[in-house]
Order: C-alpha cells, then sequence, then structure tokens
C-alpha cells in the first residue's frame, strides 16, 4: 500500500540518519581537535562542512517535495515537520563544529589552559549528549530524553562557570584576552551544541507520541516518574485509545 | 465543545440479517462542520442517512437505538418525517436539479410548504443563492432550465434548494465528488460559511477534504465508530492506530 510514500519517506529517515552521523562525527572531530590542539584536523572539519550544508539542502528539498505531493498527515506529518526541524538543528550543530575549528589554532598555543578549567569534562559532557541524541535518531527510543535535557543543564551550568572564570582572569591579566576570547567563543558553541542536541530529543519524542515538549523542558525534568513515556504537553495528545464503547463525545485537541 | 445538536445512543442498524452499525454512539456539536470519514461498506452513509430517517424508505431495515435532535427522539412514533426533513436537508454526490427553471428549483420547497407569494418567494430564491455562493452565476437566467449549469452549478443549485426552507442541519453525501477542483473549492468555502448558520455532517472519501472543511472527524470502520475528535487532532496525533493507519493510507 502506498509503496512509493513508504520509499520517500524511508529516503528520509536515512538521510536524516545520515545527517546524525555526518554531525556527531564533526562535533566529535571538533572536541579531538580542540583537546589535542590539531590544526590539521581541525582543517579537514572546516572542509567537510560543505557535505553537511550540501545534506541540509538534499533534506530540505525532499521534505518539500513530500508535503507537496503527499499531503501527509498524522504520524507522516510528524515526522516530516521534525525533520525539517532537526536538519536545520543538525546544520546548526555542524556550523558550530566549524566555530570551534576555527578557534583551535588561536587555543592551541596555550596547551595547558583547557586542563587548567577542566574544559575536557564539558567537552565529553557534550560528546556524550550529542552521541545519545543520534542513538535516539535511530531507535526513536525515548526513554532517556529526560537524561538529555539534565545533561545539556549541567553543561548549561559548567559554561557558564568556567565563562566566569575566564572573564575574571581576563580582567586582571590582559595578555590572555585574546585566547580568553577564543575559549569563549567556542564554550558558546559547545553550550549551542548540547541545546540544538536537546532540540532534536524533542523533536523524535513529537514523532513517536504527537507531545510537543519545546520550552516545556523544565517542566519534563521534575516530572516524576517520566522514564518512559514524556509527559502530555499543554494539549493532551493521547485522551482515549480505546473503542468507543458509551457515547462519543469528541476528544478535544 | 459547542452543545450538542445530534445525539446517537447506541445506534445500531441492520439491513435485513447483515448489521451495517453496531452501537454508535456520538453527539454532533451545533453549527460546527463534523466529517464521517472510513472505507466504502463502513456505515457511514448508512448513519448519515438515519440522521433525516431516510433509511426507513429501505423495507428490510431495522433500527435500535436512539438518535435524538435538539433533544427530541427522532425514532418516536409520533413523529412527522417531513417535517423532520425540512429541519434536515440534504446533499447526494450527484446533483439532482428538477428538470424546472433554476428559479423553481428552488421555490419548489417553499411553494410546497405553501408559500405561494410571488414576492416572498422571489426573496426567499435571491437569499437562498446568495447564501450558495452562485447568485451572481444566475441572477441574469433564472428562467433557464437548471439542467444547462455545469455540474459545479447544479451542486450549489441543490444547496440553495436545500437552503430555501430553512433547515437547521445539512447533511451531505460526498458533495464534492463528481467535481472538478475549482467547483469543489467552491463548495468547501460555501461549506465554511453555512457552519456559521448551520450545523453540517459530511461524508467524504477525500481525506484532505475531511481535514480542510471540517471541525470534528468521526472514523467508521465495518460498522464500528473507532474515533471520534477534533479533525486537527485526528489528523495529526489521532488516539487510535487503525484511524492513523486509514488516514495515512496504510490500509483500507
Amino acid at each position: 500500500m502506498e509503496r512509493h510514500f513508504e520509499l520517500e519517506l524511508e529516503k528520509l529517515k536515512k538521510r536524516i540518519l545520515k545527517m546524525g552521523n555526518l554531525v556527531a562525527e564533526q562535533v566529535h572531530n571538533s572536541f579531538d581537535a580542540l583537546l589535542r590542539g590539531d590544526n590539521e584536523l581541525a582543517r579537514q572539519i572546516i572542509e567537510k562542512d560543505r557535505k553537511v550544508d550540501k545534506l541540509d539542502n538534499k533534506i530540505d528539498k525532499l521534505c518539500q517535495t513530500i508535503f507537496a505531493l503527499t499531503q501527509p498527515v498524522a504520524t507522516d506529518l510528524r515526522l516530516i515537520m521534525s525533520s525539517l526541524r532537526m536538519n536545520n538543528d543538525l546544520e546548526r550543530m555542524g556550523d558550530h563544529a566549524v566555530i570551534i575549528a576555527q578557534k583551535i589554532e588561536g587555543i592551541s598555543e596555550y596547551p595547558d589552559i583547557l586542563q587548567e578549567l577542566h574544559i575536557g569534562e564539558i567537552v565529553n559532557m557534550t560528546d556524550m549528549i550529542v552521541n545519545d541524541v543520534n542513538t535516539i535518531l535511530n531507535s526513536r527510543n525515548t526513554t532517556f530524553v529526560k537524561d538529555i535535557f539534565a545533561l545539556a543543564t549541567a553543561i548549561e551550568e559548567k559554561v557558564e562557570a568556567v565563562n566566569t572564570r575566564i572573564i575574571e582572569e581576563m580582567m586582571h591579566k590582559n595578555e590572555v584576552i585574546v585566547v580568553a576570547t577564543n575559549l569563549i567563543v567556542v564554550l558558546t558553541s559547545i553550550e549551542r551544541i548540547a541545546g540544538y542536541s536537546t532540540n532534536i530529543a524533542e523533536s523524535v519524542v513529537f514523532i513517536v507520541n504527537g507531545t510537543i515538549l519545546k520550552h516545556k523542558k523544565k517542566n519534563f525534568e521534575t516530572q516524576a516518574g517520566a522514564e518512559s513515556t514524556p509527559p502530555s504537553a499543554e494539549e493532551p495528545l493521547k485522551e482515549s485509545a480505546d473503542l468507543p464503547t458509551s457515547e462519543a463525545t469528541p476528544s478535544e485537541g | 465543545m459547542k452543545e450538542a445538536k445530534i445525539i446517537t445512543r447506541d445506534l445500531t442498524l441492520h439491513y435485513g440479517q447483515k448489521m451495517a452499525l453496531n452501537s454508535i454512539s456520538m453527539q454532533i456539536p451545533e453549527k460546527e462542520v463534523t466529517a464521517f470519514i472510513g472505507p466504502s461498506g463502513c456505515g457511514k452513509s448508512t448513519f448519515l442517512r438515519s440522521l433525516n430517517r431516510m433509511n426507513d424508505l429501505i423495507p428490510s431495515v431495522k433500527i435500535t437505538g436512539e438518535i435524538l435532535i435538539d433533544g427530541l427522539n427522532i425514532y418516536q412514533k409520533k413523529i412527522d418525517v417531513v417535517n423532520l426533513r425540512k429541519k434536515i436537508g440534504m446533499v447526494f454526490q450527484k446533483s439532482n436539479p428538477f428538470a424546472k427553471s433554476i428559479f423553481e428549483n428552488v421555490a419548489y420547497g417553499p411553494r410546497i410548504n405553501g408559500i405561494n407569494n410571488l414576492k416572498i418567494l422571489t426573496e426567499i430564491v435571491e437569499r437562498s443563492l446568495k447564501n450558495a455562493a452562485i447568485w451572481d452565476e444566475v441572477k441574469d437566467r433564472m428562467h433557464d432550465s437548471a439542467l444547462g449549469l455545469s455540474g459545479g452549478q447544479q451542486q450549489r443549485l441543490c444547496i440553495a434548494r436545500t437552503l430555501a426552507v430553512e433547515p437547521e442541519i445539512i447533511l451531505m453525501d460526498e458533495p464534492a465528488s463528481a467535481l472538478d477542483p475549482i467547483s469543489t473549492g467552491k463548495i468547501e468555502e460555501l461549506i465554511f460559511e453555512l457552519k456559521k448558520s448551520y450545523t453540517i455532517v459530511i461524508v467524504t472519501h477525500n481525506m484532505q477534504q475531511a481535514a480542510r472543511v471540517s471541525d470534528y472527524t468521526a472514523f467508521f470502520y465495518l460498522g464500528e465508530l473507532i474515533e471520534f475528535g477534533k479533525t486537527r487532532k485526528i489528523f495529526t496525533a489521532p488516539d487510535v492506530k487503525h484511524t492513523e493507519e486509514y488516514i495515512t493510507g496504510r490500509f483500507g
């Protein structure tokens, strides 16, 4: 049934996964290059961003075609809407990997500074979040979405603390201003990568059960017993899953 | 949700031995558009025709349960079916104008109801044609045969004919399925306008049409009501997997 349409959807899913893998690799390499001061790897990341951009355009175009030709509804509609959003988020993550790569040269002259500021820890946490998001993109298992949100919050707090420390250093030592500025840019990119990762996790939840978590992550994080199923958003989308046995009033949406 | 105009309770209908509707309970809101969807033979048209007792015309039909319109059970013995159908207009898949003039087609119902004053009839005809969004196209040829109109115009004329007897409910059985996209668009626009004054129930096989024109959607399958809810929810995140499979074209 609807074989052609199914093929198009499969193509879209594959392209999103490919984009996810490509961006995860770019982000991972940018972190690796940052920690090792590897300018050659940084150059390769900048070079490879073209691939990300090209795939970004291909996914956008495919979504446009599916919308125009098939008028998708329900789960198909959610998949395509979310694919557009995730594609955008992934592309932005790729851009931040490039920003990190561009700043490596200026930072690699000060090999000890990353260790002093425990930036390796932040980088590892962010690498973890990107991997987790890639996993749920693949599996559609939303069980640990809550952990992703918690991890992103932890990253945000750590980045803020390190930034405060950097600014204090800048106030006292003029000679660190350039490297400190580069570091602030890098940390901002790391934080944004974590932020985009949570957006993607939200999109996966939306695909799976139609729940809109956008701007509601805080509620979700504090919700007890939400390990397996994210809570309904403001407008509950799941109300009565059974066949109507008594008088059916239309379920509100 | 607005107040229910039509309430059905455990409505079961048999054609001879064959059960066509199984215990359908539903509340259809007033002055909204409710669409019935489902594969052929699912019972949606049968259910629609039960709402104005058109199934009474089929001898083998047996109905149990209740249909209340404005709280009144329309299957009570004392109900005058002719009066009931005045309150509930119906538009069919195939437009069926009478072989009379455009004017006489619309004036037909009011005449049957005893209105013979030409001035009043002219007012009713003009108002009905305007409300059916066809006045501008026919105002200069009111006495031409209705059969000379295009398919889309004939369908809107039939809607005007329905409006002329001032119903409260309009039942539409695939009203645009035989029309081109432009005429279909006009009918859909008309439905949107009419819902301000009428409760509309529409049967359609066209998913996009159901999504575009209706406020509520009911999905029927094998004589059962599988899901009934706000259209925007049914077409974005339905509760029942069966509904999802049908509207996404994966079965049916």
